[in-house]
């Protein structure tokens, strides 16, 4: 019951959010000069050309009529067409949604085998040597600051330069070539992964440091317990809430669409979707995508409070 | 803040690295147009694509221009642009954030739902959406990192209102009749400030991250003008004969963020210490 | 929950891929790296390369055209001029859509019906000139009855836009021309996965013997340019085209890596606005100031690295010399350059403030407007850039007049007598928002409309390059080179020596592995 009332108000405030997104990214999109009669004729388009293909959209509605149609459409399931293929917009979502989890799970999972123990041994080193010889935090320095587009580049350049196994784009699904897909998919992966090594990496870091001051850890060493025991007991559970929330976070972000990542190694997940749906004014894949990135993040982030409630109750209480 | 900064003498290697980085390359930034380095629009200033030489130290790209004044442009770009960005978003943030933390009820519903909205929204969509619509720029590389940053500033600065806001100097300001507004930038705003420094090095280089962005997929500074972004896009393009564009603006760029995080980590250590401790 | 009414189309791409899979061993396969996926189905109403390329994988035209440029068979083996309005098309005999239904003189009827159809808000429509009458005779003929002469006619039934579809399957709904590709050309579509592959097998009717060479084209595509060439080097496509003049340089000497430049009509061009009073080149003597000012050997020497050359209204690669001896051409630069001052001084505007506009998307624009930057400058010109999104470029270019001069390339087609019709608004449409009308102009095109290849039509291709020239509207840059590269160790390829009208693939049926 507890959890239903901490839970209610959070669930409507998601509610308001998703409606604010949905308006955003509808009146943004309606904004924006040019329009998909552009892309489609070229140089070529007519102002009743133009009239004939607002018609056969329904872009000639007015806005509000335009936006509750799409939003009422939207709760029945439909999330639109595409103007570009005449096909329904989720369908490719969801055939491009595991091109995307693929990426963001290789990306969260060197990001934590890597960020992980590097924060732990750089928290516990801190506090030991007072910051002296920080390898951790020298990576966690460069890996927030190397964007993944420079990252990506200078990855392309090595790799399709000499030959290493490793493939520049030519994305094949994992289910048709396995090897294939992973030489394909690896160097994207990484390369997303460089920021969530520093993000995790310094979160755990600051969470261990932040025990470390703690009274109990002061007792257990008072009490004579051997520096292994006391990070494995003490130290590992009660760091481990930040990172929870910092990993779901970093997720959420991920499968959102890495959108320059999946362009510049040409991966058709949804971020390249979304790209190029903008970049065509084809409306309803931006706006779907939008939607289900905002989805996507609101749900991670809320089943991360749980978790956060779940393991600290001290939470729940206070709010 | 400097002399705090200095006193508290735990300005370790990295972060003794990271200031003068960043002082070298705001040297640059500021003093660049004045240096005698070339202009950096310059075109058929040398041979196309000429590799790096005692002539051209970072080479030429693709349309015979020297290379490093158009670093140094990039640099002077991605760093302005960020900085007024940051600086408006600041301003903005620690206002909402104040009224949402001090005011309470609709007003701070109104602004957390905001907040919520700019969250949740795809950052760099928002980002296309907003430069396309407003159309590449300047004017649309501060406006995204503004929209980008302004949630930081809401969400830290509130948090900080709300736990001070109960104590007695407000209390009692607030009896002897201050105004809301006085309350909030005569007691409230100084409380505040420390936070929002620490913030606003983190917002800077997610700043320059933005930017550079932007101006790589072709929606920032315009040509023949230069960012860190746009040099890279303008490199890419010739990665496998020209390499030295893009590494030596992504080495650049790298550095440039890297020095900011790591003064924001210097800051933030001297005003929220978290003291390590042995473990034997 | 979302309702999925079909299944997905990765599995339909899975099971297609499947079924080829298992004769895979005997099929020969070419894979095409495409560096951009089609922005439309609709072979009457897309007008971008990217999707024409694809559609002239799977439609034929009536008329193609050789490497001189001149009509050759296509879906009709002959055709006759019965009078300048009367035109007879004779069908190849055995040409089949890929469901096995022969192509019948219907089908082009009905075919042309459609892209005239308003509804339908095809671009080509206008280019046909006004058909009066269509009729099927016996023996896989038809006749077309033209209102007036029409000297594009035959050129325009040439370019893929002019695509017959089978129109029976279209009437009954079997056949969405908005969203699947159904023709009668070497190949047809197994699968396709958006911005990720196609498969295209062999049209099993095409009916013309031992082609298509290949059973199976894999289409990847990738649009990065870095990647495409790594994909090259790896071997995991076999062809592709570049823009980028240095792309051969990039992908270095690599022996099994073959280089095709094709010469086109097309050719890189400005936009210049004179309609618009917002903009100083309203003022026709700044127009004339800046196309005597421009330096187009140095767009040549800085973009395309010497590889291209400077062009005309009339393209160079019809061979044709209508418009060389012009002052903008012929003349040295330091000469125009203080013409071009001059100009300025008597239009009061000796320091003109204009934006220069083109697609982000495009690198080569952005640069070619770099170079105009500074070459301009010379003059006097104190020139912005603004590189914007395509979308955006698009409608303020042609359908707002909101811009003062803009880059882009011109497609030259098949005919200097049908490129020319361009500095005619009226006729040419595409231009009405920023194109000044020339009476005299446009009645010299209407006569140049109606007359064959003589040295009377050359005359007067002298006479309106002048005029052409004088009005500073619409400005040849220099030629577009398309760059094909592909692996000779594992394809054998045709290539056309030249194209008019973007079909530089028009010999894909001839494409096979190599032994």
């Amino acid at each position: 019951m507890r959890l239903v009332a901490y839970l209610l108000p959070r669930i409507a405030a998601a509610l308001i959010t998703l409606f604010g997104v949905s308006l955003l990214v509808f009146l943004s999109l309606r904004l924006l000069p040019g329009g998909y009669a552009d892309i489609l004729l070229g140089p070529f388009v007519t102002p009743e050309a133009r009239a004939i293909i607002a018609q056969r959209y329904g872009l000639d509605q007015p806005l509000v009529v335009q936006y509750m149609r799409w939003a009422g459409a939207m709760l029945s399931g439909d999330f639109g067409v595409s103007m570009v293929t005449q096909r329904p917009v989720i369908a490719e979502f969801l055939r491009r949604a595991p091109v995307t989890l693929q990426l963001a799970l290789i990306a969260l999972g060197v990001a934590l085998a890597a960020g992980y123990p590097l924060g732990v041994l750089s928290g516990v080193r801190a506090g030991a040597q007072r910051k002296k010889r920080d390898f951790g935090r020298l990576v966690g320095a460069m890996g927030a600051s190397v964007p993944d587009f420079v990252l990506g580049s200078v990855l392309i350049f090595v790799f399709s330069v000499w030959s290493l196994w490793f493939r520049v784009g030519g994305y094949v699904p994992f289910t048709a070539d396995p090897v294939g897909n992973i030489r394909s998919m690896m160097l994207p992966g990484l390369t997303l992964s460089v920021f969530g090594v520093a993000l995790i990496l310094r979160t755990t870091r600051d969470a261990v440091l932040r025990v470390m001051t703690e009274p109990h850890i002061t007792a257990a060493v008072a009490r004579g317990a051997s520096p292994g025991t006391i990070i494995r007991r003490h130290i590992l559970r009660n760091a481990a809430i930040p990172v929870v929330t910092v990993t779901a976070t970093y997720f959420g972000f991920l499968l959102g669409g890495a959108v320059i990542v999946e362009v510049l190694f040409s991966i058709p997940g949804v971020g390249l979707y979304i790209f190029n749906g903008l970049l065509n004014r084809d409306y309803a894949i931006v706006q779907a995508g939008v939607l289900l990135a905002a989805v996507v993040f609101i749900t991670i982030n809320m089943l991360a409070d749980i978790l956060y409630a779940l393991i600290d109750p001290r939470v729940g209480a206070v709010r | 803040m400097t002399a705090r900064l200095l006193k508290t003498r735990r300005l370790d290697g990295l972060s003794l690295f990271g200031l003068i980085t960043l002082g070298i390359l705001l040297f640059l930034g500021i003093f660049g147009p004045l240096l005698p380095l070339g202009d950096p629009t310059r075109i058929a200033a040398g041979p196309r694509l000429d590799a790096p030489s005692p002539h051209f130290p970072f080479g030429t790209d693709e349309l015979g221009r020297d290379f490093l004044p158009r670093v140094v442009q990039g640099i002077r770009a991605t760093f302005l642009l960020s900085a007024i960005a940051v600086a408006i978003t600041a301003v903005i943030g620690t206002l909402l954030g104040l009224m949402a933390g001090y005011l309470g009820r609709t007003t701070d519903q109104a602004i957390a739902r905001g907040a919520d909205i700019l969250f949740a929204f795809p950052a760099l969509v928002a980002g296309l959406l907003v430069a396309a619509v407003i159309g590449p720029g300047q004017v649309s590389a501060i406006t995204v990192i503004s929209i980008a940053t302004l949630p930081l500033f809401i969400r830290v600065v509130r948090s900080v209102t709300l736990g001070v806001a109960g104590r007695g100097f407000v209390t009692a300001a607030e009896v002897a009749g201050a105004s809301a507004l006085r309350v909030m930038l005569v007691h409230l705003l100084p409380n505040v400030m420390g936070a929002v420094m620490v913030q606003l090095t983190y917002a800077l280089s997610i700043g320059m991250i933005i930017e550079s962005a932007l101006s790589f997929l072709g929606l920032g500074v315009q040509p023949p003008d230069a960012s860190l972004g746009s040099l890279l896009r303008q490199g890419s393009g010739y990665l496998t004969i020209a390499p030295w564009m893009v590494l030596s603006a992504g080495v650049v760029l790298s550095l440039a963020i890297m020095s900011v995080n790591l003064v924001g980590d210097a800051v933030r250590d001297a005003l929220e210490p978290l003291k390590g401790r042995p473990l034997t | 929950m979302p309702r999925l009414s079909r299944p997905s189309l990765s599995a339909l791409a899975l099971m297609a891929g499947m079924g080829l899979a298992l004769p895979a061993a005997a099929d020969s396969v070419i894979t095409w790296g495409k560096p951009a996926e089609i922005t439309g189905f609709d072979v009457h109403v897309a007008g971008t390369v990217a999707s024409w390329e694809m559609y002239q994988m799977v439609y034929e035209t009536l008329l193609t055209t050789d490497d001189d440029l001149a009509l050759q068979p296509g879906l009709a083996v002959a055709w006759e001029e019965e009078s300048p309005t009367r035109f007879v098309f004779t069908l190849r005999e055995g040409a089949a859509f890929s469901n096995g239904r022969p192509v019948s003189a219907e089908d082009v009827i009905g075919s042309l019906e459609r892209i005239r159809n308003p509804e339908i808000a095809s671009y080509w429509a206008h280019q046909l000139g006004e058909i009066v009458t269509m009729e099927v005779l016996e023996d896989g003929r038809l006749a077309v009855e033209l209102a007036r002469p029409h000297a594009s006619f035959l050129p325009a039934l040439a370019h893929i836009t002019a695509a017959i579809i089978p129109v029976e399957e279209y009437h009954t709904g079997d056949f969405d021309p908005a969203s699947q590709l159904m023709g009668s050309g070497p190949f047809m579509v197994a699968a396709h996965d958006q911005d990720e592959r196609w498969t295209l097998v062999r049209n099993p009717h095409y009916g013309i013997d031992s082609l298509p060479r290949a059973d199976r084209i894999d289409v990847q595509i990738i649009p990065d340019e870095s990647a495409r060439m790594a994909a090259l080097r790896d071997g995991r496509i076999d062809f592709t085209t570049f823009e980028n003049p240095d792309a051969p340089q990039m992908l270095g000497s690599t022996a099994s890596i073959a280089y095709a430049p094709i010469q086109t009509t097309n050719y890189y061009r400005f936009d210049v606005n004179a309609l618009s009073e917002a903009s100083p080149f309203h003022d026709i003597r700044v127009r004339q100031a800046m196309n005597l000012a421009l330096d187009r050997d140095a767009i040549n020497m800085l973009v395309f690295n010497g590889t291209s050359a400077p062009d005309f209204p009339v393209p160079a690669a019809f061979g044709n010399d209508a418009c060389r001896d012009l002052d903008t051409y012929a003349l040295p630069r330091a000469e125009r350059l203080d013409r071009a001052r001059a100009l300025l001084a008597e239009a009061g505007q000796p320091n003109p403030q204009v934006e220069l506009m083109a697609s982000s998307a495009n690198e080569v624009l952005v640069r070619i407007a770099q170079v105009t930057q500074q070459s301009l400058a010379e003059a006097g010109f104190d020139v912005q850039i603004a590189a914007v999104p395509t979308a955006e470029y698009l409608q303020r270019v042609f359908t707002d007049g909101d811009f003062d001069f803009s880059a882009s390339w011109l497609a030259g087609y098949t005919d200097p007598g049908m490129v020319i019709q361009w500095w005619d608004p009226n006729f040419a449409i595409w231009n009405l928002a920023f194109q000044a009308e020339v009476p005299e102009l446009s009645a010299l095109l209407a006569e140049l409309r109606g007359l064959p290849n003589s040295p009377e039509r050359d005359a007067a291709l002298i006479e309106a390059c002048e005029m052409i020239d004088d009005g500073a509207n619409l400005l040849a840059l220099v030629s577009k080179v398309d760059y094909v590269v592909y692996r000779a160790d594992q394809i054998e390829v045709t290539l056309a020596e030249r194209t008019g009208s973007a079909n530089i693939w028009q010999h894909i049926a001839e494409f096979a592995p190599a032994e």
